[in-house]
């Protein structure tokens, strides 16, 4: 009776758990949700999630620091709005001269301003000209530069990182983010210069005239800076969380399209798509705020200039009444405070677009400022003989986990050591160990006496090759990804590297051979046959450590051993790691580790094992139990 | 397109509405400051001054609440209709055929998802704002300009054609580039999204500074072609601006003219025709502005189309047949070759599957075992021939009632970034937990699954990464257990355990589910020999068929598998 109540084993943790991996940050954009679209973390809600208050001005001054390495073209830039701006105002002045002119019948000297307004109109559109050919080639060399330096990044990103973190939020931040700035700089840079400069130059006119009624205008601004920073602090939150939640839009759509055979396999579209269009409404939710936020910036500060307009009419009314000023300087000064209202009118109307492109290099610099991968260590080693040994190491992926536990193995040059055990003994982990991926808890790894921790990473991954169980191809040629560790390989090694690893009969079969570029990274490609092309880049790759995690697993046996011959060729002079679960691929290795649980339970090679009659003897009767016949 | 915006047609009509309040309190405006300054502060009258003052304030407020309102509304109907938008691509993405999908690559998929979207999205955004703002502007300025003087207003005209010549121009030689743009933009996607899915690969081989090499091909390519379209608009504002300025310059000589002959032109009317010019040059910049967007946003539209107009491929072929209790599987001359590829991956295939059989399938890599079973849930359709259920071609079936009968665990466990339990879930929503827990157990995961900190609810990374293969693998059969469905189908899901959990978990899927017609791809001999029926693939065609003990005697190809893998057997 009381199994209603109780949760079966495994179950026991319960929903209210966080589910974290390392670091308290993975995944906090990505709330948990279950197949049936209903949350499972209560935390994760939108309108809870903590905006973590950035400072805004310094992501700016960062982004500016992008702008200030284009020296030139800023100054150019610089100029030609200087003089957009110079002509602006000299162009109405003209207008009024000729005018005037009209009246007093003065033709000769019409004729020749007429002249002066056209070549003053010439020049403002070429500057305008320049200015937005400048506008756009600044706009693409930053973001060339932003998508470059991003690039870099997330190629130096340690793959603890990657594994925790959605590949389609770090996307979005290339792709929206990136875009945001773009269209930001390119729209922006040049109002945003020319209305300070008009700023500037207005209130310096207004001083000029009468510094008492510029004071009262300068409440204006007040009230100005007042209203734009309680709108920035409201709008910056907003435009925050809608980079957010584009990103968690974008991540949820990256990894549904990707995997999504699954999801159609099992009918579940509609439960994806539920949760889509739930992610997809918060996102419309937000951006109509945000975007009624940065819209509304203009109405706003339309009515605070107006306000000053009457107060400084107001005032300057009172003063020429108390003969303070004359008619003639209110008069003047009134079309200053009319002039002076348009450039902030559009500095506000620019100020959601920036807000964005702010909130958007706030995620790309969040993702630049994540720490390298480790990559301490110098020693280079003239020769690698291939000894590897680990002693004591421990591990764990979650802390308090033991995934390795006093690991000790030691592998001499040219030996070529067979992994065994069941799945999650800890075998892959042992390759992320050596590759440098993870970082050991405790104990040490060494290659030829070295520690690895102080080879460096580049020398020690250059002299090991691995073929991994999931397979990575790209979306190139056959030959390209053949030739992928080795790029100046000849066509007769690459050729002969096919020929190897027993792919070169498939790809004979392909209408363009070597040069079919593979679909979608191979999806057409079975998987034993991505699994050969990946064994053909280890070939290429010629290295001295090779590691193959589960390389051939789905590579049928009598395929296996036709490359049977070129592996023992391969693995020749090379210090060889092999995880298998087939016995016939492992059984003539120099030794068999027998792991279970993180730990070495068993050594030896396949005679003695079997002699033993431990627990290789076991693994080894269920595979030919009843078939040996 | 129009459809989707036709919900909303509401917010649209009631966002220019409030614009043009916006608008007239701008026309409006200016002439009680001049009543202000003239009446009021040089006249020295501050009544005025508070009278009119207080006036114009409060019809500012309302203009500005007039302007804020129309945010409103038109950030009501765009970001809605964005929102729908994309909801039905995503939902049509979801729904595309595996050959389509291949066809149109998933990288691209995302791109027109993310980025195609919010384009057209901007320009529903602009044309509901701007296009009556700046219609509006643009007529009305040429009517005042009219009413001041039909001459001058002839003058401005002779300038339109022009202009709108201009227009014509560079939106003609834009549109094709900015089709390009979103291409470039698909290529530097996916190389994004290939080096982060293949990140240890990149890193194993130390590529990180050739992939930034390729990866700049990409981002080149890519910001050269936004240039090229960027440096090609920018000479369509100043292009018209010139125009408009000679049209100033001879509105200026022309009026000074007749001032002088006919003297029918005021030093007023001539500064007020300068005005309204200048009102009529910031609506074309706009408008020339809105075209731009129209263009991009065109680009968008024919790739969103492409996707949500996309044929599905059976559509007309199937005829919502249904089956309660499966009987039959036939394949009857079954061949096949992935759509647009040349080479055919299976060949004049015959075979017949019966309720509650246990069919294993070998043979070697590329023999086309996989592909196979991806015809059961149609996946992908035959080429030639076909395959029956009970008897009724499986194109007679709706793909999703084929597949509520069908439980598929796919070579390449595909996980997603949220609970076991989730991840286990997806295979029979409903299940309740002991049912959950029964099927990992079946599918020998319940033991590491409770040995994670937070059992069930232990988070899995995306793609599995924080997984082995063979756990993956596992959480994988668990839900193809938990479906619970008639045929269940392997694509070589045991590949990665070790030979005693394999063991173990056929035995306890035989004890779970011995009536279930099972499919099993496998490359062991072990995970098939006590299958009723083995069938031997070769070169996509069927070598051989029967028990294992038939094939050991008739196939030498079944013998020649077995021999190596028994290869030391009696040592």
């Amino acid at each position: 009776m009381s199994e209603q109540n109780t949760l079966p084993k495994g179950f026991e943790t319960g929903a209210q758990e966080t589910f974290q991996f390392r670091s308290s940050e993975v995944k906090n954009n990505a709330p948990a949700v279950n197949f049936n679209g209903r949350r499972r973390m209560g935390s994760g809600a939108l309108g809870q999630a903590v905006e973590k208050p950035k400072d805004a001005s310094q992501t700016l001054v960062r982004l500016f620091t992008y702008l200030g390495t284009e020296k030139k073209l800023l100054l150019v830039l610089f100029l030609s709005v200087i003089l957009v701006t110079l002509t602006a105002l000299a162009a109405p002045a003209l207008q009024g001269q000729a005018i005037d002119l009209i009246f007093a019948g003065n033709w000769p000297r019409l004729g020749l301003l007429l002249v002066t307004l056209l070549g003053v109109y010439l020049v403002s559109t070429l500057c305008t000209l320049c200015q937005t050919y400048v506008s756009a080639h600044l706009s693409q060399r930053i973001v060339r530069r932003l998508r470059h330096d991003l690039f870099a990044k997330i190629d130096r990103l340690s793959i603890p990182y990657l594994d925790t973190h959605s590949s389609g939020d770090i996307m979005s931040r290339m792709v929206n983010d990136v875009d945001n700035i773009s269209t930001s700089i390119s729209q922006s840079m040049g109002s945003l210069f020319s209305g300070v400069l008009t700023i500037i130059g207005t209130v310096c006119m207004m001083f000029y005239y009468c510094w008492q009624l510029t004071l009262i205008t300068m409440i204006t601004v007040v009230i100005t800076v007042i209203v734009t920073k309680q709108m920035s602090l409201l709008m910056a939150r907003v435009y925050r969380m809608r980079s957010r939640v584009l990103g968690q839009l974008n991540g949820h759509a990256e990894e549904m399209i990707t995997g999504y055979r699954s999801i159609v396999a099992y009918n579940r579209q509609e439960d994806i798509i539920a949760e889509f269009n739930k992610t997809s409404d918060e996102l419309t939710k937000v951006s109509i705020r945000a975007e009624i936020l940065g819209g509304s910036m203009g109405p706003l500060m339309n009515c605070i200039s107006n306000i000053g307009f009457v107060i400084v009419s107001a005032f300057g009314g009172y003063f020429a009444l108390k003969g303070l000023i004359t008619v003639g300087v209110i008069s003047a000064f009134i079309i200053y405070a009319k002039q002076f209202s348009r450039p902030i009118n559009e500095i506000a109307q620019l100020y959601g677009s920036l807000q964005t492109a702010v909130a958007g290099a706030e995620r790309i610099f969040e993702l630049m400022d994540q720490p390298d991968e480790d990559n301490s260590g110098t020693v280079e080693l003239e020769e690698v003989k291939g000894e590897i040994t680990f002693r004591n190491v421990n591990f764990s992926y979650v802390p308090g986990t033991s995934v390795l536990t006093d690991f000790n193995l030691t592998v001499k040059p040219g030996q070529k050591i067979a992994l065994v055990g069941a799945t999650g003994s800890g075998k892959t982990t042992v390759v992320n160990l050596l590759m440098r991926f993870y970082g050991l808890d405790s104990g040490e790894i060494l290659i030829d006496g070295v520690n690895i921790q102080d080879l460096k990473r580049d020398f020690l991954r250059r002299n090991t090759a691995i073929v991994l169980q999931d397979t990575v191809l790209f979306t190139d040629t056959i030959e390209n990804n053949i030739k992928y560790a080795n790029p100046d390989a000849t066509e007769a090694a690459v050729l002969n590297a096919a020929q190897m690893s027993n792919c070169h009969r498939f790809i004979k079969r392909l209408p363009q051979g070597m040069q079919t570029v593979l679909i979608q990274a191979g999806a057409h490609l079975s998987q034993g046959q991505r699994q050969l092309l990946t064994i053909a880049r280890a070939v290429l790759a010629d290295p001295k450590i090779l590691i193959l995690d589960e390389a051939t697993s789905s590579v049928d046996t009598r395929t296996e051993k036709n490359i049977q011959d070129a592996m023992v060729k391969l693995m020749k002079n090379r210090t060889s790691l092999i995880i298998a679960h087939r016995l016939s691929t492992i059984q003539d290795a120099d030794k068999i580790v027998v792991m279970d649980h993180g730990r070495v339970v068993e050594m030896g090679n396949h005679a003695e094992l079997l002699a033993k009659k431990g627990r290789y003897y076991a693994l080894y009767m269920t595979q030919f139990a009843g078939s040996a016949t | 397109m129009l459809k989707y915006l036709k919900k909303y047609w509401m917010f649209c009509l009631l966002a220019p509405l409030f614009m043009l309040g916006e608008i007239g309190m701008d026309l409006i405006q200016p002439g009680m400051m001049a009543t202000i300054v003239d009446d009021g502060v040089l006249a020295q009258n501050l009544d005025v001054v508070m009278h009119e003052g207080i006036r114009m304030i409060l019809l500012v407020l309302f203009g500005g609440l007039s302007g804020i309102l129309c945010g409103v509304f038109a950030n009501l109907a765009s970001q809605q209709f964005g929102n729908d938008l994309r909801k039905d691509l995503f939902d049509r993405i979801m729904h595309l055929s595996f050959a389509q999908t291949d066809h149109f690559s998933t990288g691209s998929l995302i791109t027109r998802l993310v980025s195609d979207v919010t384009q057209i999205q901007q320009m529903v955004a602009m044309s509901v704002r701007g296009v009556v703002r700046s219609s509006v502007m643009f007529l009305g300025g040429i009517y005042m300009l009219y009413r001041q003087s039909p001459r001058l207003a002839f003058v401005a005209l002779c300038g339109l054609p022009f202009i709108f010549g201009f227009v014509v121009f560079f939106l003609k030689k834009a549109s094709p580039m900015f089709h390009v743009v979103q291409q470039k933009l698909d290529i530097v996607n996916n190389c994004l999204q290939e080096n982060i899915a293949g990140a240890r690969v990149v890193k194993a081989y130390v590529k990180e500074d050739a992939e930034l090499l390729h990866f700049n091909d990409a981002n080149d390519a890519l910001c050269a072609t936004t240039l090229r379209v960027q440096t090609l608009l920018a000479f369509m504002t100043p292009c018209m601006n010139i125009v408009l300025n000679l049209c100033l310059v001879a509105i200026l000589y022309v009026g000074g003219h007749a001032a002088r002959t006919t003297g029918d032109i005021s030093s007023g009317q001539l500064m007020a025709a300068l005005t309204y010019i200048a009102m009529i040059l910031h609506a074309v910049t706009f408008m020339a502005n809105i075209f731009q967007t129209f263009t991009r946003a065109q680009a968008s539209v024919k790739r969103v189309n492409e996707v949500l107009h996309c044929e599905d491929v059976p559509a007309t072929s199937y005829s919502h047949a249904t089956f309660d209790t499966f009987d039959t599987l036939e394949f009857r001359h079954v061949s096949f070759a992935y759509p647009g590829t040349a080479g055919t991956i299976l060949q004049d295939i015959n075979l017949t599957i019966h309720r509650g059989e246990t069919i294993g399938i070998i043979g070697a890599t590329g023999s086309g075992k996989s592909t196979l079973l991806q015809l059961i849930p149609r996946f992908y359709d035959v080429t030639e021939g076909s395959l029956l259920l009970n008897g009724r071609d499986v194109r007679a079936y709706a793909p999703e009632t084929l597949r509520e009968h069908i439980a598929i665990a796919m070579q390449r466990a595909e996980l997603y970034s949220r609970s076991v339990e989730a991840n286990i879930r997806l295979g029979r929503p409903e299940a309740d937990v002991w049912a959950i827990k029964h099927a990992a157990e079946t599918a020998q995961a319940d033991d590491f699954i409770c040995r994670m900190k937070n059992g069930y609810y232990t988070l899995v990374s995306e793609g599995g990464h924080s997984l082995s293969g063979g756990q993956k693998q596992r959480i994988s059969i668990s839900r193809a257990i938990l479906k619970d469905a008639q045929l269940l189908l392997f694509d070589d899901t045991t590949s990665a355990l070790d030979l005693h959990t394999e063991s173990r978990l056929y035995q306890a899927l035989e004890k779970a589910c011995p009536h279930t017609t099972k499919i099993i791809v496998a490359q062991r001999v072990a995970s098939i020999k006590d299958a009723d029926r083995i069938v031997v693939l070769d070169a996509g065609q069927i070598a051989a068929c029967g028990t294992h003990e038939e094939l050991l005697g008739t196939s030498p190809i079944y013998r020649d598998i077995c021999s190596s893998q028994l290869k030391e057997a009696t040592v």
